[in-house]
């Protein structure tokens, strides 16, 4: 097991010490500990199942918990802690709005839980909309909006009201791939205006792209944590490098083999593969040495490792779903 | 009273369906008004079941029962001899024999005996005259209560004997009639219908999983919400039954304005209101899904009213089945209704039954109310 990496400094903005929560003998979450630091965009990271959605419920005060401490702007989360709830925006992993209402009402009423003030109220909910690009959508009820439109709605509902620290629950699942990229784009502008972002997603690549730090969990746990090129360099793998259409005999396979980085070639039918260690110049290295005996060359492809080969490493089976 | 103003929104949009509601319910309470009607007036119009009468009591009551029965039926006097009666009954000669015994009205009026009678067995038309015989003792026994004494409960049975036929036989004069006792009659329907449906449907809005889960991370206390959501939901019903009584003083102008009892209809109603309410509230946070809650709301709606007499008059109504109604508020709207009905002008005991009936189901609608508070904490705290 690989232990996670820069707990030093002070406790960030949300900070959770060993929580357990059981759903009657199922440990849906054991003893996790997490600590994200203002002006973060957060990764929870893991397969379905591995308890995201049961730690999100968690810190919002949805669900009592078993064991562990939650605290918040460093104060402990209670269902009754309105001065932390204030600040804290949520987007759930199912859509949460009222049929009833159109677009425009939706994003007033929720922002409207927050922000009193009409006027400024009014400001707040155009600019949501502005933000999500539902602009020409104002008067529609969400069920005339598609899949992705009711996310973006969904979103605008949960951040109206600017709020410090914002927990998204897989907003992206069972998207359209534009709506998508609109969402990760808005996370991240987010972001810049100063919010804390906590996200979760069993998608390895949108927490790669738009996460600071990342938390893998499995089994309820948190199995590793760090930036992105922290987590991948705890494993051994650095570079995957396949060159296609090459003919080698036994001698140079062995001369491969042998640079330095290199800890492990296969090759077979015309194709060869390589892993490296974390190292510069791994690719220029090995196209040298098939220079230098004149070998021929096809194709050339180099892989940075991925979130999945951490998982992969750690766990022994694959993220994806 | 950001929760109070999305109840209003949603209320709003669900405005077609309100009146979708309101409209079938109104027209079905028409429609039993005057099936009912129709039926009442049959009985009295039914003749024919021959019916021997042994009369051992000379008093005015026993008189007024004769009376009241051969206004109806056939009647023979008999003598109080067994080979008579099996003579009488064997040959066909009588349907139906009463035994008026001595002293009916100590018997049977102030200690509650029952009256006895014979019939053929698994005689049809028996029923009817049983049903006649008790709507008479129990219209008796309220006068009885109400301090009467015989002479003058017989009288006024007399008087209510008139009124009736007149009913009966008078349907072209409708603007000066007592028509407005269906109206009120058929209210806890309508109301437990719409309200059922339409509380229930807008709780439901509110009680989705994850809107809910967004509004219990909302800085908005729990509470809070819960309170400004009945606020609303408590005008919304306030505004029907406005709708309602406005309803009755147009289509039954001074004819039921001009009585002497409007105020205690009025009473009665809004006793009626806050009972449903707490039963709406109720429906729509126990039941699991908007299906369930259809259901829920046509048993409850239908039940009450047909075991609280609503549509079944109280008048005949066994006494087993009146005594599981006491435990609806249906009953004691019905019980008061009924009252209001006999008592054109109010005796000090007739008053007091109808402010206990009304108290009784604001006591009912406080329990609902407190059950499905705790319904909701529970549900609350599940997750
Ligand atoms: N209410 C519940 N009762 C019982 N088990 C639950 C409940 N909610 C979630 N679980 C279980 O807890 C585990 C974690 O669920 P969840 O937090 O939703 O995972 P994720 O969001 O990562 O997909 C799952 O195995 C799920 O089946
Ligand atoms: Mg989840």
């Amino acid at each position: 097991m690989i232990k996670t990496v820069d707990h030093a400094g002070a406790e960030g903005l949300v900070h959770i010490e060993n929580l357990v929560k059981r759903y009657g003998s199922f440990v849906a979450l054991d003893h996790l500990n997490l600590d994200v630091k203002e002006g973060e965009i957060f990764g929870l990271l893991g397969p379905n199942g591995s308890g995201k959605t049961t730690a999100i419920n968690c810190m919002l005060a949805l669900l009592k918990y078993d064991k562990g401490m939650i605290r918040i702007f460093g104060q402990e989360m209670a269902p009754d802690n309105y001065q932390v709830k204030k600040d804290m925006g949520i987007v759930l992993q199912n859509v949460a709005v009222f049929d009833e209402l159109t677009v425009y009402e939706n994003i007033d009423y929720f922002c409207g839980l927050y922000v009193k003030n009409k006027i400024r109220r009014k400001e707040l909910v155009d600019e949501a909309i502005r933000f999500v690009g539902l602009e020409e959508h104002r008067k529609m009820r969400p069920r005339k909006l598609s899949g992705g439109l009711l996310r973006r709605l969904n979103i605008a509902c949960g951040i109206a009201h600017r709020p410090k620290l914002i927990f998204m629950d897989e907003p992206t699942v069972a998207v359209d791939p534009q709506s998508r990229n609109r969402i990760l784009e808005g996370i991240m502008e987010l972001n810049r205006q100063g919010s804390t972002i906590i996200y979760t997603s069993h998608y390895m690549e949108e927490v790669e792209q738009i996460c600071t730090r990342i938390a893998i969990m499995d089994h309820g746990r948190c199995i590793a944590s760090g930036t992105k090129e922290q987590l991948t360099g705890m494993i051994k793998t650095g570079e995957k490098i396949t060159i296609e259409g090459v003919a080698l005999d036994e001698e140079q396979l062995r001369k491969i083999r042998g640079l330095p980085h290199v800890f492990q070639a296969d090759y077979e039918n015309g194709i060869l593969r390589l892993q490296c260690t974390e190292a510069k110049h791994n690719l220029v290295r090995v196209l040298h040495c098939l220079e230098e005996q004149e070998i021929h060359f096809g194709r050339v492809f180099s892989e940075q490792p991925t979130l999945n080969d951490v998982f992969l490493h750690i766990t022994g089976t694959q993220l994806r779903d | 009273m950001t929760v109070f103003r999305g109840y209003i929104k949603v209320i709003k949009s669900n405005r077609l369906m309100i009146c979708f509601y309101l409209a079938i319910f109104f027209a079905f309470s028409i429609l039993f008004q005057t099936t009912a009607k129709s039926a009442d007036t049959e009985m009295y119009q039914m003749r024919g079941v021959r019916i021997g009468v042994i009369n051992n009591d000379d008093g005015a009551l026993a008189e007024a029962l004769v009376r009241y029965l051969s206004g109806i039926h056939q009647i023979t006097e008999l003598d109080d001899e067994i080979s008579v009666l099996q003579e009488k009954l064997y040959y066909r000669a009588a349907d139906y024999i009463v035994r008026i015994p001595e002293d009916f009205y100590e018997k049977c009026i102030s200690e509650g005996k029952e009256l006895e009678v014979t019939m053929i067995p698994g005689s049809y038309t028996g029923i009817y005259v049983d049903q006649q015989i008790n709507s008479f003792l129990n219209n008796a026994a309220v006068y009885q209560k109400a301090g009467f004494t015989e002479e003058e409960t017989a009288d006024a049975m007399k008087n209510r004997e008139n009124v009736r036929v007149e009913l009966a036989d008078d349907k072209s004069v409708a603007g000066d009639n007592k028509d407005y006792i269906y109206y009120f009659r058929y209210m806890p329907y309508l109301y437990l219908a719409v309200f059922g449906f339409v509380l229930g449907d807008i709780l439901w809005s509110f009680q989705k999983k994850e809107l809910n889960r967004r509004m219990m991370a909302s800085p908005v206390p729990l509470r809070r919400q819960k309170l400004e959501g009945m606020l609303c939901m408590s005008l919304f019903g306030v505004g029907i039954w406005v709708l309602l009584i406005l309803g009755a003083a147009v289509c039954y102008g001074k004819s039921w304005t001009g009585s002497a009892n409007v105020g205690y209809y009025i009473l009665n109603t809004l006793a009626l209101l806050f009972c449903t309410l707490s039963v709406a509230f109720l429906a729509g946070t126990i039941s699991p899904n908007r299906d369930a809650l259809t259901g829920i709301v046509n048993i409850l709606s239908l039940g009450m009213c047909f075991l609280g007499g609503t549509f079944v008059s109280l008048d005949v109504m066994s006494g087993s089945i009146k005594k599981i109604s006491q435990f609806l508020p249906v009953y004691w709207y019905e019980k008061a209704n009924d009252i209001l009905t006999d008592f054109s002008v109010m005796t000090e005991t007739a008053r007091n039954q109808v402010f206990q009936a009304v108290g009784i189901q604001i006591v009912f609608g406080a329990a609902f109310f407190c059950l499905a508070v705790t319904a909701a904490r529970y549900k609350q705290t599940e997750g």
